[in-house]
């Protein structure tokens, strides 16, 4: 049995270098990407820390998050297709016609 | 099978709480298949009524459903439920309402644009009713993806397109951080359980010495919520994706999903958090403050319309979050409700108004209301009426409202807060009655040819004027008549 903090210490690098990405890449994909790293990190905790206490809630969470995760994709690789389209880039830099 | 028979049992049980969003659930797929065969994509008119139908029939069967709790604790409905599953339901009608003229510029497509919007309130009313952050993260998601194509609906304009990629990829990076939350609550709470109320007893005794993964983890659940509600400094999506959606959705965001966030944030802090109230008391009331100042100067600024009240709401979920500080939970509920009530009437007014007038090609800028009582006098009044119960100026219905939500964050002592609520109130009553100055004192730009209003709009305007001005005389009644809906 790896220690707890262990764990805690992996899911919160991956969820940093998801956090990271978001902050810096400017490629809408990378984003996406980096943002479904973040779900994975959490993904771990749960997974981990259900082993550990011998229930399955967080396991069955994990399962439906990742199902979740899949939806989220589709919907944001049809949205990087539609403005594909419209613009031929995906770099969130050149997405300006609206200033906030 | 003693597994499948319990499971039988207990479905059988607990099916009935969930009646009200199933039916929309099933309503919203059967519209999209077989529904479209028999009726043709296109024909807006009947999908309109159709689902507009849906909600009134989901919305009659939430409102009978008997109180109680299910699904292992996962969904309860009571008082707080019911109340908020009113408000999604009654702010989805008014979206269809809204959605006809511009539909009409839209050649495709017109079904699944219904069904999003019905799927998008089950997942609402399944919010407001989630005692469990599992049932709460997924409904949330729910209710939110639904929301980012709606945003990105005109597929063919590079705005909505631009609007919807901001606001999904800032929604997925906080429901990424939100669930991470979650799952260092579930770690700190020994990895056995997710609900709402066990969560409470759990962290707070991990908490009593100073744990820093409670504290963490309810510092992201914060940051998660801050989001979904746009709370300062987590709103940098919201103006880009009021501008760029389409209006009628543009109202539909800054209405149904606040409303149902708004309903989830008070269950989820004060049932969930409610004994680790010193973790995030302090954090909220920085981002509740941030909002006031920030929402509204920024909109002092703006020459959008559309931005304007984007701004705005922002500042109004500043003044909402002070019903969520507050440590009596079923007083901030009602409260927030109460205001959210009377926020939606005069919201849906104001769209009402920037939609018509966008219809003949203008209304997006401020400028293109100067003149309009000399135009049209009647519509001008009704905007008039509107901005001003926006604003809060006493007599009106968003006066008595402020001053409920005020009287309850003085009461539990957040004095400091409700000071700088009011001199911020004073700030938005600037920009409001800027508008109204133009509508009443500027000259019109050139002529413009009248277009009738439509029944439906018409009957949208005076409906909520009339709620806003008879309303100026039953203020004091309000509170009362909330307190017996919200608590049951």
């Amino acid at each position: 049995m790896p220690s707890m903090n262990l764990v805690l210490l992996i899911s919160f690098l991956l969820f940093s270098i998801g956090v990271a990405g978001v902050l810096i890449r400017r490629n809408a994909l990378i984003i996406l990407m980096c943002a479904e790293l973040m779900l994975n990190a959490a993904n771990l905790n749960l997974i981990a820390f259900a082993r550990h206490s011998g229930t399955v809630t967080g396991q069955a969470f994990a399962l439906m998050v990742m199902g979740l995760a899949a939806a989220e994709v589709a919907i944001g690789l049809a949205i990087v297709v539609a403005l594909y389209r419209k613009k031929n880039t995906i770099t969130v830099d050149e997405i300006n016609l609206l200033k906030g | 099978m003693p597994f499948a028979q319990s499971l039988l049992g207990s479905l059988t049980r607990d099916l009935p709480f969930l009646y009200g969003p199933l039916f929309l659930i099933v309503a919203a797929t059967l519209m999209i298949w077989p529904g479209d065969v028999f009726v043709g994509r296109n024909n807006k008119r009947v999908w309109s009524y159709v689902a507009s139908l849906a909600l009134v029939a989901a919305g009659v069967i939430a409102m009978l459903t008997e109180p109680g709790a299910g699904f292992s604790n996962m969904f309860r409905v009571d008082g707080l439920t019911k109340g908020f599953q009113f408000l999604c339901i009654l702010a989805g009608l008014i979206t269809i309402v809204l959605s006809q003229p511009q539909l009409n510029a839209l050649r495709e497509q017109t079904v699944e644009y219904y069904a999003l919007i019905l799927f998008s309130i089950s997942g609402m009313m399944l919010l407001v009713g989630a005692t469990d952050l599992v049932s709460v993260y997924f409904s949330l998601e729910l209710m939110a993806l639904c929301v980012y194509i709606l945003v990105a609906y005109l597929r063919t304009q590079e705005r909505s397109i631009e609007a919807g990629l901001k606001y999904f990829l800032l929604g997925a990076f906080s429901s990424g951080i939100l669930l991470y939350g979650i799952s260092l609550l579930f770690a700190a709470a020994g990895g056995t359980t997710t609900n709402l109320a066990e969560l409470n007893e759990k962290l707070a005794t991990v908490s009593s010495n100073g744990n820093l993964l409670v504290f963490a983890g309810v510092l992201m659940v914060l940051v998660g919520f801050a989001f979904k509600v746009a709370g300062v400094p987590f709103h940098m999506w919201s103006p880009d994706a009021y501008e760029g959606a389409p209006t009628p959705i543009t109202a539909f965001m800054s209405m149904a999903p606040k409303a149902a966030a708004l309903g989830a944030f008070v269950r989820v802090f004060g049932t969930g958090f409610h004994g680790i109230a010193t973790d995030w008391v302090l954090p909220l009331s920085f981002i509740a403050g941030a909002s006031m100042v920030l929402g509204n100067v920024a909109a002092l600024r703006q020459q959008s319309m559309k931005r304007l009240l984007a701004y705005s709401s922002i500042a109004h979920v500043g003044y909402m979050l002070l019903g969520v500080l507050s440590s009596d939970v079923q007083a901030g509920a009602q409260a927030i409700w109460l205001y959210m009530l009377t926020y939606l009437v005069m919201q849906s007014g104001a769209f009402a108004v920037i939609i018509y007038l966008q219809g003949k090609g203008e209304g997006e800028r401020i400028d293109d209301f100067r003149g309009l009582a000399k135009r049209q006098p009647v519509l001008a009044f009704a905007m008039m009426v509107f901005l001003l119960s926006l604003a809060g100026i006493p007599p009106l219905l968003g006066f008595f409202s402020k001053f409920y939500l005020f009287k309850l964050a003085i009461e539990q002592g957040f004095v400091t807060l409700t000071v700088l609520a009011l001199l911020t109130s004073a700030v938005a009553a600037y920009y409001y009655l800027n508008v109204v100055a133009s509508m009443y004192f500027k000259e019109p730009v050139g002529e413009i040819e009248r277009k009738p209003l439509s029944t439906a709009f018409t009957f949208v305007l005076t409906v909520s004027c009339a709620l806003i001005l008879i309303g100026t005389f039953f203020g004091p009644k309000l509170l009362d008549w909330t307190a017996k809906i919200v608590l049951g």
